[in-house]
């Protein structure tokens, strides 16, 4: 009853997106437009007016002005520092367009620039400190605070009067302070204009990327070239003039140089870069993120003040949600990668009935023997990891290392032996072509092709993109074996698409169908996903008929048949399940049946755990992943099996002591090659009455 | 009422969190504990069945091989004598007397080996009576280990996380057994020190000295593994078995009710999550990360199913060196070592082995 309960849960609920979702990198911009949802819609129920065009304006218009000083306190953050004088600096860039424009009576072109310049120049004092004399961003900027903010006094009590006492006239400035194109507030669409900007800028222009790297590590900015003090002092003035021109914005809409403008400014603006997701640490940071940050910020002061909340209440309020932020900022920053690993794994409920008996004495096909005890061994010490063992038509045998290379060695005796192809990744499953091409999946890279003489050749890394996967499943993370059809398609299994190669026991753990079969077509070169949602497939064969494939599913202890042509086309039927171990490759006999590798053993209290993912979540949260339980991979056998899924031998090493674990078999001339991917060592073994003179691949493609 | 549920909050948050009680932790085999191969290259005597016990007065020394009673002499054994029961722990008297307990239930003394009436008998309610080991005035040292479940069941009583072991003290004199302790999680060998017992509780992976008046008092906490019988060292300080070792699983496995109880249900207990005398003879066994055979090789630092360690204490129970058989080993379970001439003679239950170590070799090789 329980259990019915559990299997539901974990059969309909998606558990494993939550860590594939967290580990995206939107996650970190889509908490705040959440929180932004939140507030507006909070807002307009609670507010009368709220979403009216007119307020609407009116805030856009507040919001871009403080938008332009938000993308200057972004840009200083990302590079890894702080400017605390922005509120200074607006109100002597507001003084600054006031002054030319009412007092020097220059044209607005004239008053805008040297606004502008002013910025850029207040910018330039904290960027010489900075980022030339390497002061504390902090202390540098407060001081700059109080010095501006004096100059800013003693100004205005000279000049206060005379900028009062005019009243500029010119279209173009008052079209700054409340003109609209379409509805939309011209001081809107400049600040859209230089946020797309400043998103290419970031993200997309080598000075971006500097800046973000140097906020990342400014020591290792340094070491690879990125001229490190003349960008962070080019942020403060570009944080200037940013300023400069919210200022300006705001001059042509009020006109005025009170005392107090400016004031607390930094506060607001630090929370909303806070708010909006950009890290006080440096490295990283959006546009978007500043964007959202300004808004929330915006909305929530807006709304206290229209619901009359007194001026206190309303600092207060801003410095609680900075202190918050910044809190939850440091803790993310800190636990990021923690948090993920802890979430990312989720099993998932797996039954398997209780498996046919093994033991010596119990009979059935899978009765315990030690044939394989008398193994020879090839190139034992001398390799590392072979998966997968093939044999080409001259009898040479080639295998897979860890090293990253096809290993061959050469016939008669496979004494002597040489690197075929170095590829780099760990190779797996191979299969030879009609032309003897080697066709070989890589884990962690995708399927190569190797041609005769050694030339090495990707044939595909990459599938379509499905529309439900949170996680990018169009890169190949595991190919793990393959068959060629006669019509040229390649059929390889990719073991999961949830995890990278060294990973794989974690898949193991979470059971779930994590794989696919994928078909790459060598007379177009194009791939696509033939089936998903498969525990782990592993071995490909294509089958005698030539319609269907042959592939095991490791984890979910089954063979299954997929017919890719013919009047099933399509259809999938389950050839063997419930078996005792965990099927690996599958490779063709000499008498026409199918040999099968199971890699390890099932054991009674996996069986059970598979049964209790609680369990077996927990048991990846707590324990390191020496400790976890696993699969028993250290005994393993052979089987054969015919078309009908009937086993009709099995090839044990009872001890595991000279083969411990087979993951591959290949006959060849009556004799039958093991591969095992945690060996240093290929196992041979004399077949008795098999067919001496059976190549593969002669009866596979004829006699060439 | 209110306490109650903030204690069961904390309970649940610390469950949720790994935290508190729900820590995993296993101390690492350092210091004194630091691993060798001392103990898989001491020498093989020979092989039996089901070794139990040992037991010497200095002259003679017995073993116990099932229902046997084997004495040993220049490396070879003859039969004694022969039990109805299997043997669970052996002692030597004062004299030439010799205490057993039979089948963990009953605890019989002979005067003499030849007698064929016992001296004395105790059968009153032991269950798992692992252990016995003379006092300092004649009398004798039992630990049982569980009420719940025999001696052979040990496994069981850790996975239900038993708390009924039991120290006692028995007279000869005037047949009483005196209840030195109980609801102890699961004795496994006592020794006299100083004026009471030291003590191995298993399960809490520590040992206790229990005094005559029945007040304990930690004197080895946190082991990283399960301590067992303890026997006096002719140079002042104990021999300290341990017969299983612990490991991360099995501990998650002990904060995991729901699955324990469905093991225990469904599954064989050669194959559960459990600590044991030995392993590796089964693919049914359960197998962790670190087992797999890389390259053909079992690692050493494997975690333990099962594990070969003798701890050599101070007069004051602390360590001083350790005598290890590793996970790639094969002396493993070691359940008794006594000192006997010039060697200290161990049982490894795990592949029923009986091996002797050169004292003069061990004081070559730790200086001790």
């Amino acid at each position: 009853m329980r259990e019915t309960f559990t299997r539901w849960r974990y059969q309909y609920w998606p558990h494993h997106l939550l860590g594939e979702t967290l580990s995206k990198r939107w996650t970190e911009t889509a908490i705040p437009v959440i929180v932004l949802l939140i507030v507006g819609f909070v807002l307009s129920r609670t507010i009368d007016n709220f979403l009216s065009p007119t307020n609407l304006a009116d805030t856009a218009r507040q919001a871009s002005e403080i938008g332009f000083i938000g993308l200057g306190e972004a840009l200083v953050v990302i590079v890894g520092g702080i400017d605390l004088s922005v509120g200074s600096m607006f109100a002597l860039t507001d003084f600054c367009a006031l002054y030319t424009l009412n007092v020097l009576n220059w044209p607005v072109p004239a008053a805008a620039a040297a606004t502008i310049v002013c910025g850029a120049a207040l910018g330039a004092i904290n960027g010489f400190l900075i980022g030339y004399l390497k002061l504390r961003a902090f202390i540098t900027t407060l001081i700059t605070l109080i010095i501006y903010r004096s100059a800013f006094d003693l100004l205005i009590q000279r000049y206060s009067n005379q900028i009062a006492a005019a009243f500029p006239d010119f279209p173009s400035w008052n079209f700054l302070g409340g003109g609209d194109a379409l509805g939309v507030p011209s001081v809107a669409i400049a600040y859209l204009a230089v946020a797309i900007f400043g998103h290419l800028f970031l993200t997309r222009l080598r000075p971006g990327w500097h800046i973000t790297a140097i906020g990342g590590s400014r020591r290792s900015a340094y070491n690879s070239g990125v001229p490190v003090r003349r960008m962070i002092a080019l942020s403060y003035v570009a944080c200037g003039a940013l300023t400069a021109i919210g200022a300006l914005f705001f001059a042509a809409r009020l006109g005025t140089v009170g005392g107090d403008i400016g004031v607390g400014l930094e506060v607001i603006v630090l929370t909303a870069t806070v708010l909006g997701g950009i890290t006080l640490g440096g490295g990283k940071g959006s546009v978007t993120k500043s964007a959202v940050g300004v808004l929330i910020v915006l909305l929530i002061t807006n709304g206290l003040t229209t619901m009359n909340a007194r001026g206190g209440i309303n600092r207060m309020a801003l410095a609680s949600i900075l202190l918050v932020a910044a809190v939850i900022d440091i803790r993310w920053l800190k636990n990021r990668t923690r948090i993920i690993s802890k979430v990312y794994v989720a099993p998932t409920y797996h039954y398997l009935p209780p498996p046919p008996p093994t033991e010596v004495g119990m009979g059935g096909p899978f009765e315990q023997n030690d044939r394989l005890r008398e193994v020879d061994l090839i190139g034992l010490g001398r390799i590392e990891a072979p998966e997968d063992v093939i044999l080409d038509r001259n009898d040479n045998l080639y295998a897979g290392s860890r090293h990253g290379d096809v290993i061959r060695f050469l016939a008669p005796d496979y004494q002597q032996m040489e690197i075929f192809a170095h590829i780099g990744g760990q190779p797996l499953g191979m299969a030879f072509d009609r032309n003897d091409n080697l066709y070989i999946c890589i884990g962690g890279m995708g399927l190569y092709r190797i041609a005769p003489n050694g030339d090495v050749e990707k044939a595909t890394d990459e599938t379509n993109r499905s529309m439900t996967s949170v996680n990018d499943d169009s890169r190949l993370r595991l190919a793990d074996d393959l068959d060629i059809t006669d019509g040229g398609l390649v059929f390889f299994s990719e073991a999961t698409i949830r995890y990278e190669m060294d990973e794989w026991p974690i898949d193991g753990l979470e059971a779930r169908g994590n794989g696919r079969i994928i078909c790459y077509d060598t007379n177009t070169g194009k791939t696509h996903t033939a089936l998903r949602g498969l525990k782990f497939p592993n071995g490909v064969c294509v089958a005698s008929d030539g319609q269907s494939i042959l592939f095991a599913e490791t984890f979910g202890c089954s063979v299954k048949r997929y017919w890719f042509e013919g009047p099933k086309k399509g259809a999938i039927e389950v050839v063997m399940d419930n078996l005792p171990g965990y099927p690996d490759n599958i490779n063709l006999a000499s008498d026409g049946n199918y040999w099968l590798a199971l890699v390890g053993m099932r054991s009674p209290v996996l069986d059970l755990a598979w049964r209790m993912p609680g369990f077996r979540t927990r048991m990846a949260k707590r324990l390191p992943v020496d400790e976890w339980l696993f699969p028993n991979l250290n005994t393993g056998c052979v089987v054969k099996f015919n078309e009908r899924g009937e086993i009709l031998e099995s090839l044990w090493d009872f001890k595991g002591a000279n083969h411990p674990m087979i993951t591959s078999m290949r006959e060849h001339r009556g004799f039958l090659y093991l591969g095992g991917i945690a060996n240093n060592r290929i196992g041979r073994y004399r077949l008795d009455g098999a067919d001496p003179s059976f190549v593969q691949y002669d009866r596979r493609w004829g006699r060439a | 009422m209110g306490a109650g549920v903030i204690a069961a909050g904390w309970e649940f948050a610390n469950r949720l969190l790994g935290r508190g009680d729900a820590t995993i932790a296993v101390p690492p085999l350092d210091g004194a504990l630091k691993p060798n191969q001392m103990l898989e290259q001491a020498t093989p005597l020979f092989e039996c069945a089901a070794p139990e016990d040992l037991a010497t007065d200095g002259a003679r020394l017995f073993l116990a091989d099932g229902p046997r009673l084997l004495a040993i002499q220049g490396g070879a054994a003859t039969e004694v004598r022969v039990f109805e029961q299997p043997i669970s722990a052996l002692a030597c008297m004062p004299g030439s007397g010799l205490a057993v307990a039979l089948g963990g239930r009953e605890v019989r003394i002979y005067a003499n080996l030849a007698d064929p009436a016992p001296r004395a008998t105790f059968a009153t309610g032991f269950s798992a009576v692992n252990a016995l080991s003379p006092t300092r005035e004649g009398m004798l040292f039992s630990t049982d280990g569980s009420t719940t479940r025999g001696v052979h069941e040990w496994a069981s009583d850790l996975m239900e996380l038993g708390r009924t072991g039991r120290v006692y003290r028995l007279d000869p004199a005037d047949g009483t057994a005196k209840v030195m302790a109980n609801g102890l999680h699961y004795v496994f060998g006592a020794c006299a020190f100083g004026e009471g017992a030291l003590v191995s509780e298993s399960w809490r992976h520590r040992l206790i000295f229990i005094g005559r008046d029945g007040a304990t008092r930690i004197v080895l906490p946190h082991l990283p593994v399960y301590p067992s019988r303890i026997s006096p060292a002719a140079a002042g300080g104990y021999w300290l078995t341990a017969f299983v070792a612990r490991t991360l699983l099995i501990e998650f496995v002990l904060r995991e009710p729901a699955f324990r109880e469905r093991m225990m249900a469904e599954i064989d207990p050669q194959y559960w999550i459990a600590p044991r005398l030995s392993s590796g003879a089964s693919f049914k066994e359960p197998l962790q990360g670190g087992h797999i055979k890389t390259m053909g090789m079992l690692k050493p630092w494997a975690p333990p199913r099962s594990y070969g360690l003798i701890i050599r204490l101070d007069p004051q129970g602390l360590p001083l060196y350790s005598l290890h058989s590793r996970v790639d080993g094969s002396n493993h379970g070691v359940v008794a070592a006594v000192e006997f001439g010039d060697d200290l003679i161990v049982i490894a239950k795990g592949p029923g082995r009986v091996l002797a170590l050169s004292l003069a070799s061990l004081e070559k090789e730790f200086g001790a």
